[in-house]
């Protein structure tokens, strides 16, 4: 008879508050143990009804048996093996294809035994596949050029493996490559980071091989070569160096709970994606960060959202919704639970700016971390709040969410300059008019009624203006330029951008004179350029808004800011009935 | 289910005292009843992928 996991109160507050010490990670971690020793369970009753003769089913009860030798040998090894990241995500990668009715990877519980008790000394004799000239062993790296079909045999005694007459090596060197230098012929070890600062360790493999790990939004990259390896290790170290020293909250839990590094194949040479999944625990999944600081506000990021998808495997708090809504970190409409996720990552976010104001000397870096700051603290109310509207949250999710909510509210105020909250505000106000131009529209009914008072000049008065619902990807919005370069002065601030190059594709004059803040300009051409549009444009609208924002606060700018999509519907009602209105004029009578 | 005393019963069996060789064993137990549950959730929730990028 088995209990289940439980979660302390404290540890769920904790949590909500956006902390967890490394105690209450270890409580997430040993959940994630049963969760994937739950999975194992599954996909062995399948590979007990699936056909007995097949290799694979041979291979993994043979795999089966030998953990549970690891286990009666050498738990640790055990626990150290089943809590890896690469066992969830081939879990998960089996019982998907079960769904499917396709057969499951079983070989891989072959490897994954093999890793464990070559760690543990525990002697075996059984078949690994192989896979593209390789045989994995999960957690430790794998053998390569290896010249056999499909399946090799694998035997050890506990101090020497061999795989079949291929290659042969010491149990002991069958181990993550931590830099040593150590070489064994065939074997490349998973390149082990040992980040040391300050007496405080953190361990972290790099996985460039698990095919079961390479399933985030970009590829994996395949392989590491030095320079590529030693740039990793150095960004590491100093990323740690900066957690220790500067975001301890952050830094204690992140080493408890982050075993794995994937490395990503950024697409151009400024990109930077970051990615984890609930499914793979441990492992957080990133492009090579170009600086420290980058790398750790990244680990802080998404190492927030391992600790709520492992909170989430434990406590439910969101019911599935087919309800959408606004991030103001993502170009589409999230759901709640991904709304959860992201408000979640972001409040780790704000407190990593929060201090790192504080530690940045250089004048470019300070500007640079009071900006991020100011453009990320207000998200955390304005989000949890949008869900504490919803139904979508449990009494659980409810109270999660409220203490979430009352943590946002209590980040300190911004000491930010006057242009770093004005650049924060101008890219606040691009995401979410482009989101809104992209995704929502107004009631037609209600808009054609306006356009008709509109025609006959008669003042808006008590008219109330209509509805505007989600309406996902409705518009294409040709910005993505524009707000790249907004994106770009925040990025790169104080005067380092230089004037822009004329003639840049995607970027029309108005928007030149946008970025070169000449904001009574930019609003003559961009109304030039809404009139002069054949049809009707949201890029244009957008840069209408941002530069009467420049022109300071007034009724026009409010209601660009705060009603635009109604305002587009009704000028381009109105246009298609041949009416020519100057949008500055309509905005206004939307006021 | 919660309560500020009881804290938070999960779902999840917990296995960590459980020898592998008994495992499949629990087929038919509370075990069996958590990997169904496991498996709607899984069900419900579509892609598990939390993705960022920071130029957007």
């Amino acid at each position: 008879m088995t209990s289940n996991h439980h979660l302390s109160d404290e540890a769920f507050t904790a949590l909500a508050h956006g902390d967890g010490d490394p105690g209450v990670i270890r409580e997430l971690r040993e959940a994630q143990y049963s969760k994937h020793l739950m999975l194992i369970r599954i996909v062995a009753q399948a590979a007990a009804e699936a056909d007995q003769a097949s290799k694979a089913v041979a291979a993994f009860q043979a795999g089966y048996e030998l953990l549970a030798a690891v286990q009666a040998a050498d738990p640790d090894s055990l626990t150290w093996l089943v809590g890896l990241p690469h066992i969830g995500a081939w879990g998960h990668d089996c019982l998907t294809r079960l769904d499917q009715g396709l057969a499951p990877d079983l070989g891989y519980l072959a490897d994954a035994a093999a890793s464990a008790a070559v760690r543990a000394g525990v002697g075996f004799d059984l078949d690994l596949p192989v896979r593209d000239g390789r045989v994995l062993f999960p957690g430790l790296g794998y053998f390569h050029g290896v010249d056999a079909d499909s399946w090799i045999r694998a035997t050890s005694d506990g101090k020497r493996l061999s795989l079949g007459a291929f290659a042969e090596a010491p149990c002991a060197d069958i181990c993550p490559d931590d830099g040593a230098g150590r070489v064994i012929p065939h074997w490349t070890g998973s390149p082990l980071i040992r980040a040391v600062t300050d007496g405080q360790v953190w361990e972290v493999l790099l996985e460039t091989a698990d095919p079961h790990l390479d399933r985030y939004t970009l590829p994996m990259v395949g392989e590491l070569d030095e320079a590529g390896l030693a740039a990793w290790r150095e960004q590491i170290q100093r990323a740690w160096t900066l957690l220790v020293r500067h975001h301890g909250w952050a830094s204690g839990p992140m080493a408890a709970g982050t075993c794995v590094i994937v490395p990503m194949a950024a697409r151009a040479e400024d990109d930077l994606d970051s990615a984890t999944s609930p499914i793979a625990f441990g492992a957080i999944a990133t492009c090579l960060p170009p600086d420290p600081v980058t790398t750790a506000e990244t680990l802080v990021h998404e190492f927030q959202h391992l600790k709520l998808g492992a909170l989430l495997d434990l406590v439910r708090m969101v019911e599935p919704s087919e309800e959408l809504l606004y991030a103001p970190w993502r170009p589409d409409p999230r759901p709640p639970a991904g709304l959860l996720q992201g408000v979640y990552a972001h409040l780790g976010v704000a407190r990593f700016w929060e201090a790192q104001r504080h530690v940045e000397a250089e004048p470019d870096d300070v500007f640079l971390a009071h900006l991020r700051y100011e453009r990320w603290r207000p998200t955390i109310e304005l989000c949890a709040s949008t869900l504490m509207g919803t139904e979508s949250l449990t009494p659980e999710g409810a109270r999660f969410v409220a203490v979430l909510c009352d943590r946002g509210r209590s980040l300190a105020p911004s000491t930010a300059s006057t242009e770093a909250r004005d650049i924060a505000e101008e890219l606040t106000l691009d995401h979410w008019l482009t989101w809104q131009l992209r995704h929502t529209v107004a009631d037609a009914s209600q808009v054609a009624e306006l356009a008709a008072a509109y025609r006959r000049g008669e003042p808006r008065g008590h008219r109330s203006l209509p509805e505007v619902r989600l309406k996902k990807d409705t518009r294409e919005v040709g910005s993505t330029v524009r707000s790249r370069l907004l994106n770009l002065r925040y990025l790169e601030p104080q005067g380092r951008v230089g004037p822009l190059p004329a003639g840049l594709p995607g970027v029309t004059a108005a928007d030149v004179l946008l970025l070169d803040r000449r904001a009574e300009a930019a609003v003559a051409a961009y109304r030039d350029e809404i009139s002069a549009a054949a049809d009707p444009t949201p890029a244009p609208w957008i840069g209408l808004a941002l530069a009467v924002r420049k022109l300071g606060s007034s009724p026009v700018q409010e209601a660009l800011a705060t009603r635009m999509p109604v305002i587009f519907d009704l000028h381009a009602h109105l246009s298609n009935l041949g009416v020519d209105s100057d949008p500055l004029a309509i905005a206004d009578w939307c006021a | 289910m919660t309560s500020k005393k009881q804290g938070h019963e999960s779902a999840i069996p917990d296995l960590r005292k459980v020898p592998l060789d008994r495992l499949t064993e629990l087929g038919g137990s509370a075990l069996a009843e958590s990997i169904m549950l496991y498996r709607r959730r899984m069900n419900e929730n579509s892609l598990p992928l939390n993705s960022f990028n920071s130029r957007i």
